[in-house]
């Protein structure tokens, strides 16, 4: 699971709603009477266990052993972890600590001015090694800490390589070594590519992959939604050109149009499916059910981007709000979080990585997360474009677009055509936010 | 209505036998997605994979017994009951007042407020969710169940004043005269003669809203988000989203979450039939 | 008279007339001064018609638009199939009660789990197609929740199954109250089936046919939410091509936090609504009249 599979509405969906119940309200700058009880008293909404079943357990125990404040932790339902952040920080009643997704899902929060940067509050040490990712910066501040991680890769399964007579070893690099693979696969009597899109998810991880392929900073893509930059042109709708490929060359599994992302991906694993996109932390369970036959990848390369082919980390991340009474012992609770006693004891609670670069990978017995892990946490990597895109735009061209690739109804380029056209229309209905993205882009070219 | 059958004649009816291949595949096809359901709910999911269509080898109960276990329907159920009791309910006391006084007191604005009260019964529910939902933001009544119940009884309000109007109406002159005489107040005459002379017309009233607001998933997903308030509808939709490859697991959720109406309905087939007819409209 | 009797018919409908204005009353007067501005949040600057421009030049509304309309089709196959299977209901075959039973079930099913259910049949590799294959009918296999091009078909096809079901009940009771004794001499006449149907039965069903109709074009036009909330995943997919208009105002509210947008249309939507109640209620009143008299 994570932040798309959770029911009939998604984070994304209820960050929308969130905004309006924010937005619009007057954010009153509380008078900072900092608690002068002995131990302070600090409360924290959280959300995650939904997905990763075991992080309560964590939370509960990280809160009993803390000493140096008192932690009064509250679980979020997953359709009003922004929502109920929002509309208490406009009552002037948010927590002091708070669960912040990654980019445009947090800053909003960020631009109605609820969350505290911080840089100067947490040690910086503490700040960089947590993997906040780029997307947490704005106006040269930082606002979350990286809590854990979701790589986002692409899978394969490896029986199905083998029997195709493919190094399951050497996964394809390039996009023509991955046309080859396909046409390999396909003649054994393989379905090469794909999953499931009837929900639309996949067409947005499709996109937050190839989005990375043809540019040179996340700021670019920022660019496109304010108008600096032109999605008609081709290096800008170049993944869903490379989709309509796939489609034509009979590549994709023949139910993806009517499958879900999850049943999806489970085809992969049941070596009904050759390769697809997944995230990171399914990968323990799908490991184990395979015997350690999934293996994982970035997008093979076709652009010239800079950010091209590397290994894409999102990352969930914890903030202190505007609102805190005493942010000083926030910031020293969020850095107790990220103790290597305390990174460990998450992986043991949880049996999924925290994201702090100091974990001690050792520990982890499968030798495909470990590896996973090196590559996509610890090596170079890159922020989740997906990320970056307005809710407009989300549903009504990042979605649809590739669904409607995938089943051969538009071309790649049409496809560009209609993102530039809802590109357009989301600046006309929303001028207020276009100034705030303007700003965001200079901070993300950097 | 009372009428005979005809006595069927002896010789060959080839009109007949079309007539019965008609009703036959109208059977089939109004019952297929049922079949499909139970079938599929006590495969297993690999005899489903190789087999979507046959009857089960064996019968596979786990996947009741995952609903029942490890999943929220009870939860979900009990939600949708308390809505669905609170507004109809509510909506009932409301109307039977507004309606008795319609149908049995004179005062200004009286056809106006029974035109306009009837007339509400076209307009859209989505088309008051916008500023619903702002204001409630504001009171505080998101997720919560009388902010929810609230709604739903306004939009099946309308509906029951009609109908209470209509039933009032026809109710004999001389027991409301009778019973004036005998010096009973109008509460006293709505709660002891027009309520016990109406019970059919309520009944049938409460089977159509309670169903109206059961099945309800728009308000359901917009004014009640907090997880543990989810109603049955709004709880289906992340239900299947969220064993979308488990389709025998899914199948047996909406077993079990279409049983109650379906029971009811087998019970109760003549106030069903009547009062969903009376309420087609919404 | 005495001063409080003359009050007592308002206290009686007060709570009426309070939960009325609070549920209907107030919404409907803020979609229109919502409709003017810019709202985020929970109010914003008056920006004029820009709304309804914006809205009005949008595609993706007129497409919307656009497949509320054709989901209309459904009606005349709902009329003639509801009718079909009524009128040899009234011939009173063997078990027509027990067949009576049955064919309502479609209409007792709740819509989100009927669609469910109807997704998982319709998938491509799903039974529908299984069996399809199986019987050599590849051609028809479609791909009907993944083809933008099939699905909003599919949808019509589950409003047909579940609404027709309601037509066969209406016209079904109608039919039992109708005077038998003019069928049975017409009979006598030497008048065929067919010309009993159409020439006898029909023209008297002409007002409850013409109330279903009008039901079934509201139910259309309004009611189609759970419909494709379920069938187009969540979004009014495959593309947009089962988008409608309660899902639009939905996503405008909802998705993407515009609720000046969405209430425009619900503006719309609300005249459009108002434009079907005249005919609505004259054909109830004749079809009760009709019942009674």
């Amino acid at each position: 699971m994570n932040r798309n599979g959770f029911g009939g509405i998604s984070r994304r969906q209820m960050l929308k709603a969130g905004a309006a119940l924010g937005a619009g309200a007057v954010a009153g700058g509380l008078p900072s009477l900092a608690a002068r009880a002995d131990t302070p008293e600090l409360t924290m909404w959280w959300w995650g266990e939904q997905e990763l079943p075991g992080l309560q357990a964590f939370v509960d125990e990280s809160v009993k052993a803390y000493t140096a404040a008192t932690v009064k932790p509250m679980l979020q339902d997953t359709a009003v972890v922004i929502s109920q952040f929002q509309t208490a920080a406009a009552a002037g009643e948010a927590p002091d600590i708070q669960y912040l997704w990654n980019g445009i899902y947090h800053m909003e929060s960020v631009w109605l001015g609820y969350v505290k940067p911080l840089n100067g509050l947490v040690k910086d040490e503490v700040i960089t090694s947590s993997n906040p990712t780029l997307l947490s910066r704005y106006g040269g501040n930082i606002y979350r800490l990286g809590w854990y991680p979701l790589p986002m890769v692409w899978i394969y399964n490896k029986d199905l390589y083998d029997k195709a007579g493919l190094d399951a070893d050497n996964p394809p690099k390039t996009w023509d070594e991955l046309l080859a693979a396909a046409e390999k696969l396909k003649s054994a009597g393989i379905s090469p590519i794909g999953g499931g899109i009837q929900d639309g998810y996949w067409g947005e991880w499709f996109a937050g992959h190839g989005f990375a392929q043809n540019v040179d900073s996340a700021g670019e893509i920022v660019d496109l939604f304010t108008g600096e930059k032109d999605f008609r042109e081709p290096r800008y709708h170049a993944h869903w050109v490379k989709l309509e490929e796939l489609k034509k060359a009979g590549f994709l599994n023949p139910e993806i149009s009517s499958t879900e992302l999850y049943p999806g991906i489970d085809l992969i694993v049941a070596g009904k499916v050759a390769t697809g996109l997944s995230i990171g932390s399914r990968l323990p369970a799908d490991s184990k059910a395979t015997g350690g036959r999934i293996g994982v990848m970035p997008m093979p390369v076709y652009g010239p981007g800079k950010m091209a082919g590397k290994p894409i980390l999102d990352t969930q991340g914890i903030g202190i709000s505007a609102g805190s009474k005493n942010p000083e012992a926030a910031a020293a609770f969020l850095e107790y979080l990220n103790s290597p006693e305390r990174l460990k004891a998450f992986y043991d609670k949880t049996g999924w990585l925290p994201a702090n670069v100091n974990f001690d990978l050792s520990v982890v017995e499968d030798a495909s997360v470990r590896d996973m892990w090196q590559r996509w946490g610890l090596s170079e990597n890159i922020p989740y474009l997906g990320n970056l895109v307005p809710g407009q735009f989300y549903e009504q061209a990042l979605l649809p677009a590739a669904q409607q690739v995938v089943e051969g109804k538009i071309t790649g380029e049409q496809a560009g055509e209609l993102a530039y056209n809802v590109a357009k229309e989301w600046r006309e209905f929303n001028p207020d936010i276009v100034e705030n993205y303007k700003t965001w882009a200079v901070d993300l070219a950097g | 209505m009372t009428a005979i059958p005809q006595p069927a004649p002896r010789r060959p009816r080839p009109d007949l036998a079309l007539k019965h291949a008609i009703l036959v595949l109208a059977t089939v096809v109004a019952l297929a997605p049922s079949a499909f359901m139970i079938v599929t709910s006590l495969k297993s999911d690999a005899e489903y994979t190789l087999d979507k269509v046959g009857l089960p080898d064996s019968l596979v109960l786990d996947h009741y017994r995952s609903v029942i276990f490890e999943s929220d329907f009870f939860g979900w159920m009990g939600n949708s009951i308390i809505l669905a009791a609170g507004a109809v309910a509510l909506s009932t006391v409301v109307s039977c007042l507004g309606a008795y006084a319609i149908a049995r007191m004179q005062f200004a604005g009286r056809g106006l407020l029974f035109s306009l009260s009837t007339s509400l019964m076209a307009i859209p529910p989505v088309v008051m969710i916008v500023p619903l939902f702002v204001l409630y933001t504001q009171l505080k009544l998101i997720s919560t169940y009388q902010g929810a119940i609230l709604i739903y009884a306004g939009l099946i309000t309308p509906f029951s004043v009609y109908l209470l109007t209509s039933f009032f109406r026809t109710l004999p002159k001389e027991i409301f005269e009778s019973a004036r005489i005998d010096g009973a107040s109008d509460l006293l005459i709505l709660l002891k003669i027009v309520i016990p002379l109406s019970l059919p017309a309520l009944l049938t009233l409460v089977v159509v809203n309670a169903l109206y607001v059961w099945n309800d998933l728009l308000i359901a997903i917009i004014f009640l988000q907090d997880d543990s308030k989810r109603t049955l509808m709004a709880g289906i939709s992340v239900f299947q989203g969220r064993y979308g490859d488990q389709i025998p697991l899914t199948m047996a959720g909406m077993v079990f979450a279409s049983a109650p109406m379906v029971i009811l309905y087998l019970a109760f087939q003549k106030h069903y039939i009547q009062g969903l007819m009376a309420g087609s409209i919404k | 008279m005495t001063q409080g009797s003359r009050l007592t018919p308002y206290l009686y409908v007060a709570p009426l007339v309070a939960l009325l204005l609070f549920v209907f009353g107030y919404p409907l007067v803020r979609i229109f001064e919502f409709s003017f501005k810019m709202v985020r949040g929970i109010d914003g600057p008056w920006i004029g018609l820009r709304n309804y421009d914006l809205v009005l030049s949008q595609s993706l509304f007129w497409e919307s638009v656009q497949h509320n309309l054709l989901l209309l089709l459904a009606v005349p196959f709902m009329v003639i199939w509801s009718l079909l299977i009524a009128v040899v209901l009234y011939e009173r075959l063997k078990g027509w009660k027990l067949y009576r039973v049955v064919l309502f079930l479609p209409y007792i099913l709740a819509i989100p789990i009927i669609a469910v259910i109807m997704k998982k049949m319709f998938q491509f590799n799903g039974p529908v197609n299984e069996v399809l294959r199986w019987i050599g009918l590849d051609f028809l296999a479609l791909d009907w929740i993944g083809s933008s091009d099939v699905a909003l078909w599919t949808v019509m096809l589950l409003i047909i199954w579940r609404e027709s079901a309601l037509g066969i009940i209406l016209f079904l009771a109608r039919l039992l109250a109708l005077d038998e004794s003019l069928i049975e001499s017409a009979k006598l006449e030497g008048a065929n089936w067919w010309q009993r149907l159409w020439h006898i039965i029909v023209p008297q069903m002409k007002t409850v046919i013409e109330f279903y109709v009008v039901v079934s074009v509201i139910t259309i036009l309004s009611a189609v939410f759970a419909y494709v909330y379920v069938i187009g995943g969540g979004r009014g997919g495959p593309g947009t091509s089962t988008m409608v208009v309660e899902l639009y105002i939905f996503n405008a509210l909802i998705r993407t936090s515009l609720p000046g947008i969405a209430s425009a249309v619900s503006v719309m939507l609300f005249l459009v609504s108002l434009l079907l109640i005249v005919p609505l209620f004259a054909m109830r009143r004749r079809a009760n009249e009709e019942e009674m008299g």
